[in-house]
């Protein structure tokens, strides 16, 4: 681990213009500076040296980032500072976004989502055992190409994969797409911005040395989740070699608007660790509008959730391992 | 009202653990020394490349460094010595190449130390590590056995021609050639034994420290056998005469065989310290465990059975390649050879076997003894085996094991491969397994699980393993370079309490509660007034430490030869006080009686006798009650039994859920039920974690691509059943407490119930075997290769 400043600001603005000490740096893949929510990808990053920043920006003396709160329309902000466990355990999460519980109480182990955060959750660098060695220079980290296309990938990407084969890791951030979360973005002078979450990822077509669209001088400050509509159900599943402590093989978060017919109005359905970004399903999602969802439905979303799929050399297995969460998730947000 | 039961066979709760869990374990990272300094190992980031030189100025000149060595200041330094010389099938002796302290010359995988920064802490260590240049030049790698032994495969060293460290056989190959000529029917299966990585839950560490007023080195160290790395690296490495030598295991977190060796870290502190006139200390990282720690397992194998018509086995023909890692580790040829080929005999009266095995360099971490050794690789080789003559023949898998076992008046059994078997009835830990997994009822779980869409599959394993290693002369035959006897002093104090010295070592096992319960038991003394000592080359006499389930087999029985003498000599003080014939005086829980009277005394008495010698034989008796032996076994001891394993797999994801898992075995007699319990049940937690989830992963240039927690899928509770465990006893005949060993049973057994379980559960796909860890992975790729069921 290198040698780094601490700053540890009180303010958001102060934070994001922590951040801008070196110009033109990116935040979340800075060589210069970098910020530090929870801290515990970050920890592993220095330790890896896959980041040596110049200063480390903490966040937790900010006050207030951590709420969870709606509004008097029953939009729901989460603050990014909230921890996964404060998030998965609050009863306006758990009431109206159960899905969004699941996925984060599945993340990791409970010592861990006591202390990390839901915004450096999505975040978080991607989990790619190349990346993660310093021995590969991978294309991500400026090298000349992707070891896992040819290597070994089982664990690796299945869509959006001819460039480099990550997937996104956060199974939070599978349910919040689903969701169509928003997130706010606030930067040094003060000014704050809102993006869907699915257009703030990026993936590796857009730009290789980069996962997200956050910019130079700027802090990711909240979540925010509009009121479901009435007759709105969902879930979200994943399988993992073991059942904690472990990274998804595959997850998926269903969210479906049935209308008092019985008809399926809007779907969502997307798909985790298996892109380098959360992965709307779009065929999956019309194969559902429109139609009463049931088994039939269910097994004609799961199957078109994997159309245009790319799988890997190792990895082939994923495909029948996400149309059978795909169709349980599905027949789970209905039952 | 008598006093509680404490002796043998008796569930005494662990006396240590109440230190362990208040927090109060004494480890080596938890000893500071004063004036102590610290010690960061860089370690070779390429798999294969020479080491053109190492610029360690800027190092050398980074705040509070006091010394950087590379290879070049390790004059008059050995090389890590190999304790086990195999030799090949032409007799001549195995390619041994140097095993340099730092890697000099070139660097043979990925986490070789190439040098060691020494500084006022551990971050200045590391910051100054980061400072030293190394030039490299890159040379092809191999990381797998297959790799290494093709044509024109780059060659890991130059003294072992095609990668090649020996090329050895056991068995009568004419006769197996025989029996398969002219044999009904052939069963042939491929398969491989996959790469594991111990992790202890402790890492290694090590402190060197060295007083100049008495020229004694004292070496600190995570070792399992302190006495046996004293012997090595005190005479083969630096040279320093055991008597000023001091090595001492404190508490250990865990072993699993990776803490028997003697590794260069040991070294560079010892030397370091002395050079230094000041402690060092170094403790690994969990990363460096990963790439510095001896790897376990790593087989690929060809096993071929001859059967007669009715399914009598008839000759057994085994092909393996081991991969030794770059170099060779402390015990590493040993485990591919006398603890896996003498052990395909199994269970079964099989009467022709032959076996090859051919040990391979690659540029991978060195490759030892892991929990279980060799046997785990045998077993699972056999039992698989097994399973598919049972499958390619139609023959009923229980039916196929009952016609072949060794019958239980067939003792004792001289095996085709070595080994003789003093004692064991494998029907009748066959029948307990099948009777509390309840096997009879397994097709009615099956159908019950297939109602909801899942594949339920029910396998067994009836092993059998060898512990207790083990008689000096024999290994000597077969190429030890050690004695492997063991050693006990029991010292009865005055006021009558008791220590044990033993030369065994405990790393989680229990000693200190099992070995107080025999000592207990034997002399008739309160099981809180006994103490067990191990761990202190300058406390214990000597001994050979703790590896292949040996501590009770054998530092048990030496202790019951040191409290042979102690109670020979107390009934010559008893007979004086009591004014009786020797011959008269019985000894008895804990008291010494004249035979047919009511007059004794207890042992306490004798005791105080013996060092307060004022009414005493003092002529023909020494004062004092301490009594030490060297006991030296006539046979390795044979545990074995029946493991029932009972999985459930989701067809549609391949993920595989054990659902039961039932092991019955016999490992003599039991001194604590509950700490045989516990030790059966983690072995059979690393089993399931063999056949489901870990594996090492090396890239095909070298990189260990699992070489942390995220990447190497270790098993957690979610991943475990409850585990059911009983005992069958059959008593070793060899040893004077009959027992066999436990340490390793459940590792040994479980992963080839598991596979067995998993192939039965896809038996619907015409799946005849897959190769572990079975994961979701490998499994749909055989449902993908298979016709679909019939019904969905």
């Amino acid at each position: 681990m290198n040698r780094f400043a601490y700053a540890s600001p009180a303010t958001v603005t102060e934070a994001a213009a922590a951040t801008g000490l070196v110009a033109e740096a990116m935040v979340t893949f800075d060589e210069s500076a970098v910020l530090k929510a929870g801290g515990i990808d970050l920890l592993d990053l220095l330790k890896l040296e896959l980041l040596t920043p110049s200063v480390v920006v903490n966040l937790r003396a900010i006050k207030g980032l951590d709420a969870i709160t709606q509004d008097a329309a029953g939009n729901v902000a989460i603050g990014a500072m909230a921890t996964l466990s404060q998030v998965a355990e609050h009863p306006l999460v758990r009431g109206s976004y159960p899905a969004l519980a699941t996925a984060i109480a599945g993340a990791a182990g409970p010592q861990l989502r006591n202390v990390a955060t839901l915004g450096g959750n999505l975040l978080q660098r991607p989990h790619c055992w190349y990346l993660r060695s310093p021995a590969h220079h991978c294309l991500r980290k400026g090298g000349g190409h992707c070891f896992a296309i040819h290597g070994e990938n089982q664990y690796h990407a299945i869509f959006d994969n001819h460039a480099c084969a990550i997937v996104h890791p956060s199974t939070a951030a599978t349910a919040l797409v689903a969701l169509n979360a928003e997130v706010e973005l606030h930067d040094a002078e003060g000014a704050t911005r809102r993006l869907p979450l699915e257009d703030f990822f990026v993936g590796p077509d857009d730009d290789i040395q980069r996962e997200n669209a956050l910019r130079p001088r700027e802090v990711l400050t909240a979540i925010h989740l509009r009121k479901p509509a009435s007759g709105t159900r969902m879930a979200h599943l994943r399988q993992g070699e073991k059942a904690g402590f472990d990274w998804p093989l595959a997850d998926v978060a269903v969210v479906l608007a049935i209308g008092p017919d019985g008809v399926c109005r809007e779907a969502s359905v997307v798909l985790g660790a298996a892109a380098p970004v959360p992965h709307r399903a779009r065929a999956a999602e019309q194969a559902l509008q429109g139609r009463h969802p049931g088994e039939a439905a269910a097994g004609d979303a799961a199957r078109a959730a994997l159309r245009g799929a790319t799988p890997l050399s190792l990895n082939a297995y994923k495909l029948a391992l996400f149309e059978t969460l795909v169709r349980r998730a599905i027949l789970a947000a209905l039952a | 009202m008598n006093a509680p039961f404490e002796g043998i066979g008796a569930s005494m709760k662990r006396k240590e653990d109440l230190r362990f869990i208040s927090g109060h374990g004494h480890y080596v990272d938890d000893i500071n020394r004063p004036g102590q300094l610290y010690a960061y190992i860089k370690r070779s980031d390429r798999a294969h490349a020479e080491l053109r030189g190492i610029d360690t100025a800027a190092a050398k000149a980074s705040a509070g460094v006091v010394a950087v060595y590379t290879s070049a200041d390790l004059t008059g330094i050995g090389g890590l010595p190999c304790g086990w010389q195999i030799h090949n099938k032409d007799g001549s002796p195995m390619a041994e190449p140097a095993h340099p302290v730092l890697a000099s010359g070139k660097v043979r995988h990925v986490g070789d130390p190439v040098a060691v920064v020494i500084a006022e802490t551990k971050q200045q260590a590391k910051d100054a590590a980061e400072k030293l240049v190394v030039d490299y030049k890159d040379l092809p790698a191999v990381a797998t056995v297959t790799d290494a032994v093709k044509p024109g495969a780059a060659q890991v060293h130059e003294g072992a021609a095609g990668n090649v460290c020996y090329d050895w056989e056991i068995g009568d190959k004419g006769a197996v050639d025989a029996a398969f000529a002219k044999a009904a029917k052939t069963v042939k299966l491929d398969l491989t034994n996959n790469r594991l990585i111990p992790n202890a839950m402790e890492p290694r560490a090590a402190i060197g420290e060295y007083d100049p007023t008495t020229g004694e080195h004292t070496l600190y160290t995570t070792s399992q056998n302190p006495h046996v790395i004293r012997l090595l690296m005190g005479a083969f490495v630096l040279q320093i005469p055991e008597h000023k030598l001091r090595v001492v295991a404190p508490d250990v977190g865990g072993g699993f065989g990776s803490k028997i060796y003697h590794y260069a870290e040991e070294a560079i502190v010892t030397w370091a310290s002395g050079k230094l006139a000041q402690p060092v200390k170094w403790a690994a990282e969990r990363n460096e465990s990963f790439m510095s720690d001896a790897h376990g397992r790593d087989h690929v194998s060809t096993a071929e059975l001859a059967l007669a018509a009715d399914g009598t086995f008839l000759a057994l023909r085994v092909k393996t390649l081991c991969n030794m890692g770059a170099y060779l580790s402390t015990f590493a040829p040993a485990v591919p050879t006398y603890l896996y080929a003498t052990l395909l005999a199994g269970v079964y009266k099989t009467p022709a076997i032959y076996a090859e095995v051919k040990a391979v360099f690659t540029n991978t971490v060195p490759v030892d003894a892991y929990r279980g050794a060799g046997r785990p690789e045998a077993s699972f080789l056999l039992e698989r085996l097994v399973d598919v003559a049972a499958r390619d023949t139609g023959m009923d898998r229980v039916e196929i094991r009952r016609k072949n076992f060794i019958p239980k008046d067939a003792f004792p059994y001289q095996t085709p491969v070595a080994l003789q078997y003093d004692s064991g009835d494998y029907v009748s830990t066959l029948d307990a397994a099948m009777k509390h997994a309840d096997w009879a009822g397994f097709p009615a779980r099956r159908a019950a699980a297939k109602a909801k869409g899942k594949l339920r599959g029910i396998g067994m394993s009836t092993y059998l393993e060898a512990c207790g290693i083990a008689p000096s002369k024999v290994v000597g035959s077969l190429g030890a370079r050690a004695g492997l006897y063991e050693v006990a002093n029991i010292r009865v104090h005055p006021t009558g309490s008791v220590t044990v010295f033993t030369g065994t070592h405990s790393h989680g096992q229990g000693h200190e509660t099992t070995m107080a319960q025999l000592v207990s038991d034997q002399l008739g003394v309160p099981f809180s007034q006994v103490e067990v000592v191990h761990g202190d080359t300058s406390k214990i006499p000597f001994g050979m430490g703790t590896y292949g389930s040996r501590s009770l087999a054998v530092g048990g029985s030496a202790m019951v030869k040191a409290m042979d003498k102690i109670i020979t000599k107390g009934r010559k003080i008893a007979a004086h006080l009591l004014e009786a014939a020797v011959e008269d005086v019985e000894f008895k829980d804990g008291k010494f009686t004249v035979a047919g009277t009511d007059r004794s005394k207890t042992l306490s008495e004798i005791a105080l006798t013996a060092y307060v010698p004022h009414n005493y034989p003092i002529e023909e008796l020494e004062p004092g009650l301490d009594e030490t032996a060297f006991y030296d076994p006539k046979n390795f001891t044979y545990p074995g039994g029946c493991h029932v394993c009972e999985v459930e797999i989701d067809a549609e994801t391949g993920v595989v859920s054990v659902v039961n898992f039932t092991a019955v075995d016999d490992v003599g007699r039991v001194v604590n039920p509950m700490i045989v319990e516990g030790q059966v049940q983690g072995g059979v937690a690393q089993g399931i974690g063999q056949a489901l989830l870990e594996n090492a992963v090396y890239d095909q240039d070298g990189q260990l691509l699992s070489g942390s927690f995220m990447d190497y899928t270790m098993p957690r509770a979610d991943n475990l059943p409850n585990i059911k465990v009983g005992t069958e006893t059959t008593l070793c005949t060899h040893n004077p407490l009959g027992v066999k060993g436990c340490g390793e049973v459940g590792a040994i057994g479980s992963p080839p119930a598991v596979i067995n379980a998993v192939v039965d559960a896809l038996s619907d796909y015409g799946v005849r075997h897959l190769d572990m860890p079975a994961s979701p992975q490998k499994i749909w790729s055989i449902i993908q290769g298979a016709p679909r069921m019939a019904a969905e």
